[in-house]
């Protein structure tokens, strides 16, 4: 997703008058009518597959029918077909599905029913709890990823440091991978937070740390402003920066005085040429953001009948999200940073759900009427918050920018390496950041 | 006062210089080679060869197949085509697909005209050649050629060719029409190499018509085609006699276009604005901004990742259907977005519709269909031919509910010689397809006109 502009504010209006949380309210979003009470258990749940999902599979991938590329066209035109065929060659016949489905059994799924949907989850607690501080963490996925992205970096998190160890519940976005899409129109990322405030209200837990990326770090930035004194501790590594006045004048004096406007050397070095950099990459990389904020039926349609199709929408991602060099490359630089394995089984866990068109639709519901005049877009955050910015990220956003919404932004990191799929790139660097984060807030 | 009149000179003359160097700009172009690898040596093969559509009992089993496999997700409630194609139609339609639709008869349909190959720059170029069959004692008939755009192609003309190479008052003009398909599209070869941009299509329809003998000939166009008849016109505008469109977005909004824009809704007689005009563009920013945006998203991500969108099109035969009908429903009129089944059947036929879903499955070039938009656009907007105005006499037939709507004033602003400007009744971005009596009776009034200035100009 997308920073978004908006209008200038003077600095008066940032007065004590703001309301410092967002309503909680409520929803419904199973089929018809709302049910009168609702089923509160906890289900387990496992991944499973058969022979006829993976002939089914087969059949299509064998159905394929290729275009070349043009020459020399490397990734400028999208997924290059040359490459492409090799990848679907590995899925196809060295791909081991039920082996992947039994990696993804290896921690404990759920299931359970929050306003109407089937809403799933993993939740993984630390082997050894005797002597250590356990907190609570959720860790919300964003688009084309899913709760896979964590696998790496649960076994970090659930090993104890310091005698701190964290009990991590990871859900699946309800419209992503195993959680049950929405039925009516509206399900944005209020809804989300608030469902997963649900959530953890009926794990039992009444205090706990959040972790976000893409759609993730707005869904759980919700979760702090509809409840902060649920909140301990908020953790991003991706920063949907306000733009301003503030922000405006940063960009005009930024490249020639900085430190004037709170700018650091790293920032400027990764900003700056901004109108490059920014603008003209983001219009050379957000078609896929357009045409699913506004026509997500349309978009899903074909991905949905076709695996190949599908794993080119979503792996294009992992390449140029990565890096955006790496569309200079004939294979897009797909294996530099991932292994195949990997990306197919998230590319499978929205082949198998068939969940691609509930995905999209999530832009359409939180992008198709303007970001700026919701509620949360105009309100502040003031859980203790942490920041890790990762070289690649699509957009750079410097401290002094994040810092017009999050007012107490208690760690900034600049990481050495990575990019967008930052837990699933670079997990012990996103580990490393998340543990000090926490220290320094359990210290206060 | 010396220097006073010395300095009007200069300026003045400085203005006229400048006035007839713009009068004077051509737009040129190189040759190319879209074939792949390097170009063979010895000379091109020009033969004209003849072509016939065909399918088979495998093209047809692998399509039902395909159609059996499909995975539908349903629409939320009351979504109708507000979130694009809507599931519970579509089901509709590809049943009908599936189990009604006769491909075959509909080949037969698509052989009545007489269709060619011939290989211009290193690829096949497709096209109909539609002869009259009589033509009036004393005359000859009027050569026209006419290209589609995009999600269309040549099959949008079938309606309205008889219109022209057959009309039935004897007072009209008969025609002689070349319908060629845009490299990448339908029956022609994709390019194999970078860089294939509208003016490329007009270098090679230009070639076209003069292999088949034409040496001055009318160009007709909507959607692309108008873009690649507007730069036939611009890269040769003693060869083309006259322009008709459909379809005319600025490319370069200029003073008077800017000017109307602030002023237009206040002062709307000094732009020559009608009633209908207003209700189009104001308030701007909903009309022209925001409307814009949610209905370019396609534009966005073929223009950037081609490759990518195209791919599972290839595949899914359902989803090419809902990615090309949700472009009849709502170019159709945007008020249909609001409609169960996108109105799609109030304008056309599913015959119709599927056919031409089928020239883009069965040549599976919705992928180097895609591509056009990036090398269009790829490079920004600021391309040569878009500061290049056209003198070449130019006819605009405007139908309400076009697309973009463009005024006359914002016409007349890059084709400088409009001989004819008509509002029509009714009808959307699809104008030849649906309306194509309209159509045909335009062309007619704009090509006579000019027939007669011709004839007048030589007696």
């Amino acid at each position: 997703p997308w920073p978004h502009i908006q209008r200038p504010k003077r600095p008066q209006e940032q007065s004590k008058k703001k309301p410092r949380t967002i309503p909680f309210g409520d929803g419904w979003w199973g089929v018809g009518e709302k049910t009168l009470s609702e089923d509160q258990k906890i289900y387990p749940f496992q991944v499973e597959t058969s022979d006829k999902e993976i002939e089914d599979l087969y059949e299509r991938i064998d159905r394929t029918r290729y275009a070349d590329p043009l020459e020399d066209g490397r990734f400028h035109y999208g997924f290059n077909s040359t490459y492409l065929k090799k990848v679907v060659s590995y899925w196809r016949h060295e791909f081991d599905w039920k082996k992947q489905v039994a990696v993804l059994n290896k921690y404990p799924h759920f299931k359970t029913k929050i306003e109407g949907l089937d809403v799933h989850f993993i939740h993984v607690r630390p082997p050894h709890r005797e002597n250590q501080k356990v907190l609570p963490i959720m860790i919300v996925h964003g688009w084309p990823g899913s709760f896979y992205e964590f696998y790496k970096i649960l076994p970090l998190l659930t090993q104890s440091r310091d005698g701190v160890v964290f009990e991590v519940i990871c859900p699946s976005i309800p419209g992503y991978g195993f959680s049950e899409a929405s039925h009516k129109k509206g399900f944005n990322s209020l809804a989300a937070a608030r469902i997963f405030l649900k959530l953890m209200e009926r794990l039992g837990f009444s205090q706990f740390y959040l972790q976000g990326g893409d759609w993730g770090s707005l869904i759980t930035t919700n979760m702090a402003q509809m409840k902060p004194q649920c909140v301990k501790g908020l953790h991003l590594n991706m920063c949907m920066s306000n733009r301003g006045f503030k922000v405006l004048l940063s960009l005009l004096i930024g490249p020639y005085l900085p430190f004037l406007v709170g700018l650091s050397r790293e920032d400027v070095r990764r900003l700056f040429p901004f109108f490059e950099k920014n603008v003209f990459e983001m219009l050379r990389e957000s078609g896929y953001l357009h045409i699913q904020a506004t026509k997500p039926d349309t978009a899903g349609c074909g991905v949905n009948d076709s695996p190949v199709g599908l794993a080119a929408w979503i792996l294009e991602k992992f390449s140029s999200w990565a890096d955006l060099k790496n569309r200079d490359l004939e294979d897009g630089g797909l294996e530099r940073k991932f292994s195949l394995d990997d990306l197919l089984t998230n590319v499978m866990i929205y082949w198998t759900t068939g969940s691609i068109t509930s995905s999209m639709r999530f832009y359409k519901e939180n992008l198709g009427s303007n970001l700026n005049n919701r509620v949360d877009f105009k309100t502040e955050i003031f859980v203790p918050t942490g920041f890790a910015a990762f070289p690649n990220e699509l957009m750079h956003c410097p401290k002094s920018w994040a810092q017009i919404r999050y007012r107490n932004i208690q760690s900034y990191t600049f990481m050495p390496r990575g990019g967008h799929f930052a837990a699933f790139e670079e997990p012990q660097l996103l580990a490393d950041d998340l543990f000090n984060f926490v220290k320094k807030v359990e210290k206060s | 006062m010396f220097t006073e009149v010395l300095l009007a000179l200069v300026i003045g003359g400085l203005i006229y210089f400048l006035v007839q160097r713009s009068k004077n700009q051509v737009l040129t172009t190189e040759d190319g080679w879209w074939g792949s690898g390097a170009p063979c040596d010895a000379g091109e093969d020009d033969t004209i060869r003849s072509f016939r559509v065909t399918t088979s009992d495998q093209e047809l089993e692998d399509l039902y197949r395909r159609i059996d496999l499909t995975r539908p997700f349903p629409s939320l409630e009351d979504s109708q085509f507000n979130y694009g194609f809507n599931s519970q139609y579509l089901q509709k339609v590809v049943s009908y697909w599936r189990n009604e639709f006769d491909w075959r008869k509909q080949v037969d349909k698509l052989n009545l005209y007489p269709h060619f190959k011939t290989k211009i720059e290193g690829i096949d170029i497709h096209y109909l050649h539609v002869k009259p069959k009589k033509v009036p004692e004393g005359t000859s008939a009027v050569p026209l050629i006419m290209v589609h755009g995009w999600p269309g192609s040549f099959y949008e003309f079938y309606g309205l060719i008889p219109l022209l190479t057959d009309p039935s008052n004897p007072h009209d003009l008969v025609f002689e029409v070349v319908c060629p398909s845009i490299p990448g599209y339908g029956f022609s070869e994709a390019p194999n190499k970078k860089g294939f941009n509208s003016v490329c299509a007009a270098r090679i329809f230009h070639k076209l018509m003069k292999r088949l003998g034409f040496q001055q000939y009318y160009a007709h166009g909507g959607d692309w085609g108008w873009l690649v008849t507007t730069n036939m016109a611009q890269l040769e505008p003693k060869t083309v006699k006259g322009l008709h469109l459909n379809f005319a977005p600025p490319s370069k909004p200029g003073l008077s276009m800017a000017l109307s824009m602030m002023l237009g809704r206040h002062f709307p007689k000094l732009f020559g604005f009608t009633d209908f005009d207003i209700q189009r563009l104001f308030p701007c920013m909903e009309k022209l901004v925001v409307e814009s945006i949610k209905e370019t998203g396609y534009m966005h991500i073929q223009a950037t990742k081609p490759d990518t969108v195209g791919r599972g099109l290839n595949d899914s035969p359902v989803g090419l259907a809902a990615y090309i009908l949700e472009k009849f429903s709502t170019w159709t009129s945007h008020d249909f977005r609001n409609l169960d089944d996108g109105g799609l059947t109030r304008k056309f036929s599913l015959d119709d519709l599927l056919t031409n879903i089928m020239i883009y499955w069965t040549s599976g070039c919705i992928i180097s269909s895609m591509r056009f938009y990036k090398e269009n656009f790829g490079q920004g907007l600021d391309a040569p031919h878009a500061k290049i105005p056209v003198f070449v006499p130019t006819g605009f037939a405007c139908f309400p509910n076009e697309l973009m709507h463009t005024p006359k004033l914002w016409v007349k602003q890059k084709y400088r010689k409009l001989v004819t400007f008509t509002p029509m009744d009714r009808g959307g971005h699809f104008a030849a397809m649906e309306e194509p009596q309209l159509m045909a009776e335009d062309i007619q009034k704009f090509t006579k006109i000019l027939c007669i200035s011709y004839l007048q100009w030589i007696l």
